[in-house]
């Protein structure tokens, strides 16, 4: 085969006086503007692109499209780009691959000789002896692995994504799908008009009859005067729930690959036919190529795609490609009609002098073999929104079934007929589809809009009067009298599927898995039915018995660029951020946040805590406004303790377990008013218990009057706590009485503090200092802060960090859920027994707890270790005396800067659980330690005094 | 071989490379894998469900018991559930020695599955990395690493530095987001081709003259003597299974379905305390390979891992919402594939190939239900939530011995049904319930 280019084409799509200049294996090519890099490569006389998979055998163009499996090349950084599709730029890096050393010398095509017993899934019968051996094998096995390659240094470049509304998308802009566009959008709909290809206009495209060409302007211009958008290089990738879309937009000015997600209230699917290979011996040649490919080198690119042919044709592309040939000068050497039952049986010779043998045996000399044997309809779009497509054996391709109202097929994939038919055919599902959505707009808006209110009854849903397409008689043509290559990208011929379907994978799910036809980058668009065909040749049944695949989305392959879009977790910090910044802060990633860990030296800042006054940020505490009057219904479910008798000013604390009766969260509640309250949760557990409340009342208990808004972020949070902590605060406070009479310890109050209004302020402590918590609307966190640090400057308040809080917290013998507790630990086992209220009538976890209440658990208990400067790490185990039986472990470890000792938070096994117990830490590095199990959780003072002072 | 001497029936075409030769120069086909045969009216087992567990099972009721008139039933083709929609990992770094010894056992099963079914398997033992993004999941690394020490499991604690060398795609750097701090490296851990498993066990079973049956459907379960209607329910006892193509009869029925495993078993009148969920995955395009090892992010709940062909397989969480829906979601490959990009941004190029979708059945205590129920005959081994795949030879192994004699193994006696009447949840015993 030699391509060369051919003289100006009236259909071209090239611009021939920009030429831009790219590289091909390290060689400097040029092409013209429109060309794809296939058709420049094949221009300028190229002929092998690739090597296949197994065998490494030479592959040249095939349909010369997007789904071309011999085109996959690497573009710079960018693997698997499809060569047949993808426009030329100039500056381009492009290089086979899956070939070695190089394309034209590949010493793997070795294996071709040894094809016979490489036969599909020989590695599941060998390689198993010695075992020893199978990584070696493995490695060998990886290095077949086909595709381009990942370069290391490939950055996340700008991705951004795009929602929209439309009533009507149309995927495909054939003749049928630019008539349904152009009709929908004239009875009012908003239509957004999606195809594949870098142009509109379908098969029209590429075809040189005049009334082809006329039609083609005429749409053009209907389509230009309708006001559809129209996203060209894009596919609808999947159709989900409902409508949902997705759809890559290829061609971007800024975005490398677009994602754009759409809820269509109809969709059209109009995506043409695909043109099948043919199967026969040597079908993979190079210079063996289909009708549609042929068309296409000819009329888009003004590329002669040989000297002289062989064209095979069941059907009037075909018929256009014979013609096109030979109105460009490539001789003709022979036609073979397969609606004659004429057959090609093989294709011989190199790819420079091949031969065509006829199933008679007749040999004819040619450098080009062209192929049109028939199409695949391709319905993935269909099957993902339910349908179950039906072979029609008379027309050899699978047609729609039932699909669902939204959902309506045009063009090709419903029928044959001329292109006043399928034009016409389209013209009425475009009014359909308008109607339609008309139906669905108006309900959307019945059932969601308040602002609009809508009118009028729902228009009826519109009855589908189309007149069904004409189906030509088409031959059953899928594989000759000879074997040849089924599945292009995996190397996988009828052969291996007729010898797999005879070991028993006779369905065509186990046949793909065992051989992986269909699996490869083509997903199966050119080569799934000729694999049911070959399944149910090798059964004695029929296509329609055997059944197809499942195809599933995306229906063309996106970058996972495009689909990460922006990375949309962002960083959070607190308003007071920049003060700790300012501040020397060392700061920590907790969760979503970062967070201050300390300013220098953890250990003065607890010692200021405990001596005069610090403050913490802690605005990563979980918020939850709560509000209606089933409040205490809600919080009695969750929490294990009761809630029906808070009064208004009160906080408490409360512990969710899961439905396992496993520690779900923990933290205080306050009521702020008759229906009011504030919950707090863990930092960690923000999100967490806001899903899990919003499951309760949504799912299990939908008739509770409770709105809940999650307000994490609304407010920052300051502790400021330490014994002079009620002074500092008095002096920023107004409107609130914060004598110890008056605010007692578990209150609330609402207050003005530093002039800002609104304030919520209660008295709790984590700490075991006396202290107050104020949640003061985001945008005066900072305001606040200085102002406490500077109304506090002669009392000594300094900020104190997360390791500080930990310090105390540890000192008190609080346990943080999910450090001290873990994934099993049961809520008795924290020691707040009294917390959980069995006589309740239900709450979350209460089974599971019920009988938990007579079984010994593991306990969460306080432990010394007998050298105080000892710190066992926050993992070490306790194990038995001098054995490997593990006891339990320390889940917290510190240096106690108040006690001047190591301390620890465990959890152990009821054994161990009682006070003054000796126990054995085996630190991680190797050495036993001894410790004791301490009488309380609070290795500092554990009468409160100073919390309630 | 010697296990499959045990009660066989007929010679095995016996895989290996000089068969493959002799075979390839003869150009003689394979025999069947699994014959095709009539369903019989009657068998001593009937196994529903024709995946990794359910072929386990049998093929173990025949090596180790010497039961050979089994049958497996499958709705649709063998595999096509959970067993080919997983995305085979395999790991015993679990917390509890109960759950080590399990694992740890099913890892040694795996180990030498490709000489004991003689199929090759692709048992890949290329480590498992589980990252660690915080503090707090670095300490319940460290955690897991103790604890693994102690029960002689190879896994501990490794830093940036060691995890770029393993992978040197993953992103260590000091990365604004979700840096990598460190990992649980537990080298014996890897990927198994999941379908070999499949056909391994269904060939070597059908060797020993166990009847695979697809495309049977079973439409009810036949009991008598139960306190429910039908003779259904606790205090009966099986008799035999209705199917799409008739009735068959057998005192032993054992459910080895995954997603409709509450379903099947209310035929008994067995109820289950499963809901189900689906896990969704996804492959990528295949590229040359790259990624050695495979990588877990518990807290960007997802995994990743590259095969021998190059694709990158993806999977995650299940999905929130209880549903038999195995429609896949846009929502699911945009975060997926955030959060891949997040762990390694050089695959921005990578193009999604497809996505799929399985159903997980989830009990209360994220553990299975496995042995018997209140109706005599009727055997579970059922819940299997998202580690199903890492637990088949075991589980195979265990419920044919309790199907065969009688008696709960003990490895699976924490397993019980009976445990959601007595509270006595897996939660302490937890051989499965943390870290996946």
């Amino acid at each position: 085969m030699t391509m060369s280019r051919l003289g100006p084409q009236p259909t071209e799509v090239i611009d021939r006086s920009t030429t831009p200049r790219f590289r091909w294996n390290g060689k400097r090519f040029s092409g013209f503007e429109g060309d794809t890099i296939a058709s420049a490569l094949a221009a300028a006389g190229e002929h092998v692109f690739s090597r296949s998979m197994k065998y490494h055998r030479p592959r040249g163009i095939l349909t010369a499209d997007y789904w071309d499996p011999n085109l996959l090349v690497q573009v710079g950084d960018d693997p698997n780009v499809r060569a047949g599709h993808r426009l030329l730029e100039a500056g381009m890096n492009v290089q086979a691959q899956n070939v070695w050393p190089s394309l034209r010398h590949d010493i793997k095509a070795a294996n071709g000789l040894v094809s016979r017993f490489l036969t599909a899934g020989f590695y599941y019968k060998t390689f198993m002896r010695p075992q020893k051996l199978w990584p070696a094998y493995e490695r060998v096995l990886a290095t077949f692995a086909p595709g381009g390659k990942v370069d290391p240094d490939t950055p996340h470049r700008y991705h951004d994504k795009r929602y929209t509304h439309p009533d009507v998308v149309v995927a495909g802009a054939g003749p049928a799908g630019i008539e349904a566009a152009v009709a929908a959008a004239a009875a009012g709909a908003r239509v957004l008009l999606v195809e594949h290809e870098h142009a509109v206009g379908g098969h029209l495209r590429y075809s040189s009859q005049e009334p082809d060409r006329a039609a083609l302007s005429e749409l053009r211009a209907a389509l230009d005067a309708s006001g559809v958008e129209v996203l060209t290089d894009s596919t609808v990738t999947g159709r989900y729930e409902d409508n949902w879309l997705g759809i890559v937009q290829r061609s971007h000015p800024i975005a490398v690959e677009r994602l754009i997600k759409a809820r269509a209230k109809v969709l059209v699917v109009a995506p043409g036919l695909i043109e099948r290979p043919y199967v026969f011996s040597g079908n993979d040649r190079p210079g063996v190529i289909t009708s549609g490919a042929a068309r296409r080198l000819i009329n888009l690119w003004g590329v002669k795609p040989g000297e002289r042919a062989v064209v095979f044709t069941a059907n009037s592309d075909g018929d256009e490609a014979a013609a096109d040939l030979d109105r460009v000068g490539v001789e003709v050497a022979a036609v073979i009609d397969g609606r004659d039952g004429r057959r090609i049986s093989a294709a011989q010779g190199s790819s420079k002098a091949l031969e065509a043998v006829l199933s008679g045996g007749t040999r004819t000399e040619a450098d080009l073999l062209v192929v049109a044997a028939g199409w695949t309809a391709p319905t993935s779009l269909l099957n993902m929104s339910g349908d179950r497509p039906v072979y029609d054996p008379a027309v050899a391709r699978f047609f729609p079934s039932d699909p669902p109202g939204n959902v309506l097929a045009t063009g090709g994939l419903a029928g044959d007929g001329s292109l006043d038919e399928l034009r016409a055919h389209g013209t009425t599902t475009g009014k359909l589809a308008a109607q339609r959505a008309a139906a669905v707009a108006h309900r959307y808006q019945a059932r969601t809009a308040r602002a609009l209110p809508v009118t009028g009854d729902e228009p009826a849903w519109a009855a589908d009067l189309r007149v069904p397409l004409r189906r030509n008689h088409h031959p059953e043509l899928y594989r000759s009298d000879t074997h040849g290559m089924i599945d292009f990208s995996e190397d996988v011929g009828s052969k291996d599927l007729v010898a797999a379907a005879r070991e028993g994978y006779d369905s065509v799910e186990l046949a793909k898995r065992y051989t992986t036809a269909t699996m490869g980058s083509a997903q199966g668009k050119l080569e799934t039915v000729n694999t049911v065909a070959a399944i149910a040749e090798a059964r004695g049944e029929t296509i329609a018995q055997v059944g197809t695949t499942v195809w599933r989305p995306p229906y063309a392959p996106l970058t996972l660029g495009a689909l990460a879009g922006r990375v949309f977790e962002p960083v959070r910090v607190s308003s007071i951020h920049p003060w700790h910044e300012a501040n020397g802060v060392r700061t920590i990633l907790a969760g979503q946040w970062i967070r201050p860990d300390h300013y220098g030296d953890p250990a003065a800042e607890v010692r200021n805590v405990r001596a005069n006054v610090g403050l913490i940020d802690v605005t990563p505490l979980g918020k939850l406004d709560l509000r209606g009057p089933d409040i205490p219904n809600l919080l009695n479910l969750l929490y294990t303790n009761k809630w029906s008798k808070l009064p208004v000013g009160k906080v408490r604390y409360g512990m969710m377990c899961a439905e396992d009766g496993v520690v779900l969260d923990d933290g205080v509640t306050g009521r702020l008013g008759d229906d009011h309250y504030l919950m707090t949760t863990t930092s960690s557990g923000a999100g967490g218990v806001w899903e899990w409340v919003e499951n309760w009342l949504q799912t299990e208990r939908p008739h509770w009057r409770v709105h809940v808004t999650p307000v994490t972020t609304a407010y920052s949070s300051i502790n400021v706590a330490g014994p002079k902590s009620r002074e500092l605060v008095s002096r920023v406070a107004e409107g609130v009485d914060l004598s110890s009479e008056a605010f007692k310890y578990m209150e609330v109050r609402t207050a003005t503090v530093a002039g800002v209004a609104g304030c919520f302020m209660w008295r709790i402590g984590f700490t075991g200092e006396l202290s107050f918590e104020l949640h003061v609307p985001a945008g005066h966190g900072m305001h606040v802060w200085e102002a406490l640090m500077e109304a506090g400057a002669d009392l000594g308040v300094g900020p104190f960090g997360l390791e500080g809080q930990r310090i105390m917290r540890l000192e008190k013998g609080h346990f943080i859920v999910g450090q001290d507790t873990d994934g099993l630990t049961l809520g008795p086992s924290t020691g707040l027994s009294p917390l959980i209220k069995l006589d309740k009538d239900d709450f979350a976890g209460m089974p599971e707890l019920a009988w938990a209440a007579d079984r010994k658990l593991p306990m969460i208990v306080a432990i010394q270790p007998d050298d105080p400067n000892v710190v066992p790490e926050e993992a070490a185990q306790i194990v038995r005396g001098d054995t490997n039986e593990i006891l339990g472990r320390i889940t917290s470890s510190r240096m106690s800067p108040t006690l001047g000792r190591s301390i620890c938070l465990g959890q152990v096994e009821p054994e161990l659980a009682a006070g003054g117990t000796k126990v054995t830490v085996l630190l991680v590095s190797g050495e036993r330690i001894s410790a004791t199990v301490m009488d309380h959780h609070a290795h500092f003072d554990p009468d409160g005094e100073r919390l309630r002072g | 071989m010697r296990g499959i001497a045990r009660g066989m029936r007929r010679r095995p075409a016996k895989y290996s490379a000089a068969a493959l030769a002799w075979r390839g120069l003869k150009g003689d086909s394979w025999p069947r894998v699994w014959r095709d045969t009539e369903l019989k009216r009657s068998y001593d087992a009937v196994v529903i469900g024709g995946g990794v567990h359910g072929l386990a099972t049998a093929y173990y009721l025949a090596r180790n018991h010497g039961m050979t008139n089994v049958a497996v039933l499958d709705k649709a083709y063998l595999g096509s559930g959970a067993s080919g929609r997983n995305t085979a990992i395999v790991r015993a770094n679990y917390l509890t020695p109960e759950g080590v010894a399990f694992y740890d056992r099913s890892l040694q099963l795996y180990n030498s599955m490709a000489l004991d079914l003689n199929i090759n398997v692709m048992f890949s033992e290329r480590g498992h990395l589980t990252l660690a993004h915080s503090d707090a999941a670095l300490r319940t690394m460290h955690w897991r690493a103790e604890v693994n020490k102690l029960q002689g499991v190879n896994s501990s604690v490794i830093g940036p530095d060691e995890i770029s060398e393993i992978a040197p795609s993953l992103d260590t750097s000091d990365h604004p987001r979700y840096p990598i701090l460190g990992a649980l490296y537990h080298p014996p851990g890897g990927i198994v081709r999941h379908d070999a498993v499949v056909w391994g066990y269904a060939r070597a079973a059908d060797h020993m003259g166990v009847e695979m049956h697809q495309k049977t459907e079973v439409l009810d379960i036949l009991c008598e003597g139960g306190d429910g209607p039908n003779g259904k329910g606790a205090g009966g006892r099986v008799t035999g299974v209705r199917t799409n193509r008739g009735d068959i009869s057998t005192p032993i029925v054992i459910n080895c379905t995954a997603g409709w495993a509450g379903l099947i078993s209310a035929m008994a009148g067995v109820r289950l305390p499963i809901t189900t969920h689906p896990l969704q995955a996804a492959v990528t395009e295949p590229v040359k390979v790259f990624l050695p090892t495979v990588v877990v992010s518990g807290s960007l709940h997802v995994y990743i891992s590259q095969t021998d062909r190059g694709e990158l397989v993806f999977g995650a969480a299940v999905d929130a919402v209880a549903t038999y829906s195995i429609r896949g979601s846009l929502e699911f490959t945009e975060e997926l594939a955030g959060h891949v990009l997040e762990l390694m941004p050089s695959v921005s190029r990578m193009r999604l190939l497809r996505q799929w979708s399985g159903l997980c059945d989830m009990t209360p205590d994220y553990s299975p239900v496995m042995g018997f129920t209140p109706v005599d005959g009727f055997l579970v081994d059922v819940g299997w939530g998202t580690y199903g795949f890492k637990a088949a030879p075991v589980s195979g192994e265990q419920i044919a011995e309790a199907a065969a004699t009688g008696r709960t193994p003990e490895l699976i006696a924490p397993f019980a049904l009976s445990r959601f009447e007595t509270g006595e949840l897996v939660g302490e015993k937890g051989a499965a319930a943390v870290g996946h």
